[in-house]
């Protein structure tokens, strides 16, 4: 589904990645954690096409190679289902709205089509109350919970968060892991990187991690079904991997 | 889907007032000034038109020239160079005493000296100064002919003013033309600016340049549209101000107000797509 191999990603004169390896399968979950800087982003980044490898192939899907075109690029996002941490919605358009442009932008579903799978992804979200409500007028886990909304109902094959909980605070971080597993447990793949264990540790899944852009230790994969553990209130945690 | 482009479109133009109404302003003045120029171009050419239809050649005949004769040259010019009409002596006299008016005038003239005469209307192809030229050497070396007379200067210079008046609309409208292409190129690169943001979420979602471009391409459109509606109802109100107040004016007929329209759309659309193409490429990841 998605695989790296000794991808390598230079900004100017700082190594970001470091010849990163490594591979997922369809509905598989897997976590980045490290600190800031450790070039979590950079991975995800790569895996949008937004930046394309300094050396190295990155495999997404079928979309194989260095820099995709344009309108492939437009093809691969439109497969995938992105989380960021500060949300990205648009302020000028109700939660709805904001779901459904993820919906005409497929150009796949008719204007009658829209509102069905609109307000489906809204429910799955827990956000079907709030249809009409204007980014302004939510909370930041209600965000998020959009933002959640807005990446799945297109159905996609693998989900995308880059630290979903990081603005949020911890009872809202939780739900907002809770409902990332939910997906995930319906089919979706999930990519989530994290500079906080303890938010790796609690969605479950293979945990990688990542620091000064080497992988350090690939955490040993958590048997299926996953054994989530409970998201505790604590600090980011940014283990140094050992032996970097 | 194209109803969501529409209003896609309509909320920009909401949420960017300033900023279409500035456009819209422009445009409009452009599209003016070259609702004038066109106005002038029309008014100009049907007069000329009208006056071009006029220019005809008089054949002068040869006092011994027979009735026989004159009917064959007659059958020659009409198949050479357009219509040809027999004006006698007579009828002649008859024009040249009404154009002078005066009786005593007339009477100082001893006998008719006016000649016999063919009027030729000219086959359009012909009015031009060269072919004139041309088709009076030629038919004054018929034997039946004493002279030919067609007012070669005048033709030219009528053929200068219609010359003139084509290069002008030319660089005119050349000018218009830079002009809204410059003016809805900046417009859009203003407005996808604005709207970078939203843009730029757009393309991370997978949207396609048409997805984003469309709306953008729209209210190009639309503005435009409107602006020439509004040049068209300036130029209509300034000339029936002329009508009332200067000369006699006619307004555009419907085929030119339609090409105004159609090209104004045309460039506009094609501004958008230059300004879309640019623009995006550098609006998101």
């Amino acid at each position: 589904m998605i695989t790296f191999e000794h991808v390598s990603r230079r900004y100017r004169d700082r190594l970001a990645l470091d010849s990163v390896s490594w591979h997922m399968s369809e509905g598989e979950c897997v976590v980045f954690a490290g600190p800031s800087g450790a070039g979590k982003t950079t991975l995800l980044r790569l895996i949008t096409h937004e930046i394309a490898p300094t050396s190295g192939t990155v495999t997404v899907g079928t979309f194989r190679g260095a820099r995709l075109p344009r309108a492939k690029r437009a093809l691969l996002r439109r497969t995938l289902g992105i989380i960021y941490e500060d949300f990205r919605l648009l302020n000028d358009r109700t939660v709805f709205e904001n779901v459904a442009l993820a919906v005409r932008i497929t150009g796949h579903f008719a204007d009658t089509e829209v509102v069905p799978r609109t307000l489906y992804a809204l429910e799955e979200a827990g956000l079907q109350q709030k249809q009409a409500a204007y980014p302004s007028e939510l909370s930041a886990g209600e965000k998020q919970r959009a933002a959640i909304a807005r990446a799945i109902v297109n159905r996609p094959a693998v989900v995308l968060a880059d630290e979903p909980t990081g603005a949020l605070e911890p009872a809202s971080a939780k739900e907002i892991i809770a409902l990332l597993r939910r997906i995930h447990d319906e089919g979706a793949a999930l990519v989530m990187v994290t500079t906080r264990l303890d938010v790796a540790e609690a969605l479950g899944g293979r945990i990688l991690r990542l620091d000064d852009g080497r992988l350090a230790a690939d955490a040993a994969p958590a048997p299926s079904p996953y054994a989530p553990r409970e998201l505790g209130p604590g600090p980011p945690a940014a283990a140094p991997a050992p032996g970097a | 889907m194209h109803l969501y482009f529409l209003r896609e479109a309509w909320r920009s133009f909401r949420h960017h007032p300033g900023l279409a109404w500035t456009a819209m302003i422009s445009l409009t003045a452009t599209l003016l000034l070259c609702g004038i120029f066109l106005l002038l171009t029309h008014n100009a050419q049907s007069a000329v038109r009208f006056i071009g239809d006029r220019r005809e050649m008089v054949v002068y005949l040869r006092d011994e020239v027979t009735a026989e004769q004159r009917d064959a040259l007659i059958a020659r010019l009409t198949e050479l160079y357009g219509t040809a009409a027999y004006v006698s002596r007579e009828q002649a006299w008859e024009e040249f005493s009404q154009q002078v008016g005066d009786p005593q005038l007339l009477q100082a003239v001893d006998q008719n000296p006016l000649p016999a005469s063919l009027r030729v209307r000219l086959r359009p192809e012909l009015l031009n100064y060269p072919a004139m030229e041309q088709a009076a050497k030629q038919v004054s070396q018929f034997p039946e002919v004493e002279d030919v007379r067609y007012g070669g200067e005048w033709v030219r210079r009528l053929d200068e003013l219609q010359a003139t008046l084509a290069r002008g609309s030319l660089v005119v409208g050349v000018a218009v033309a830079l002009a809204i292409l410059l003016v809805i190129y900046n417009t859009i690169r203003l407005t996808v600016m604005a709207r970078r943001r939203e843009v730029e979420i757009m393309i991370r979602l997978g949207a396609s340049d048409r997805f984003i471009a469309t709306p953008f391409a729209l209210e190009a459109l639309a503005q435009t549209l409107a602006s020439a509606l509004a040049a068209l109802g300036l130029l209509f109100t300034l000339e029936q101000f002329a009508v009332q107040q200067v000369v006699h004016v006619t307004f555009l007929p419907p085929a030119w107000i339609a090409t105004f329209l159609g090209g104004a759309a045309l460039l506009a659309w094609a501004a958008a797509a230059l300004a879309l193409a640019r623009t995006l490429r550098s609006a998101g990841p």
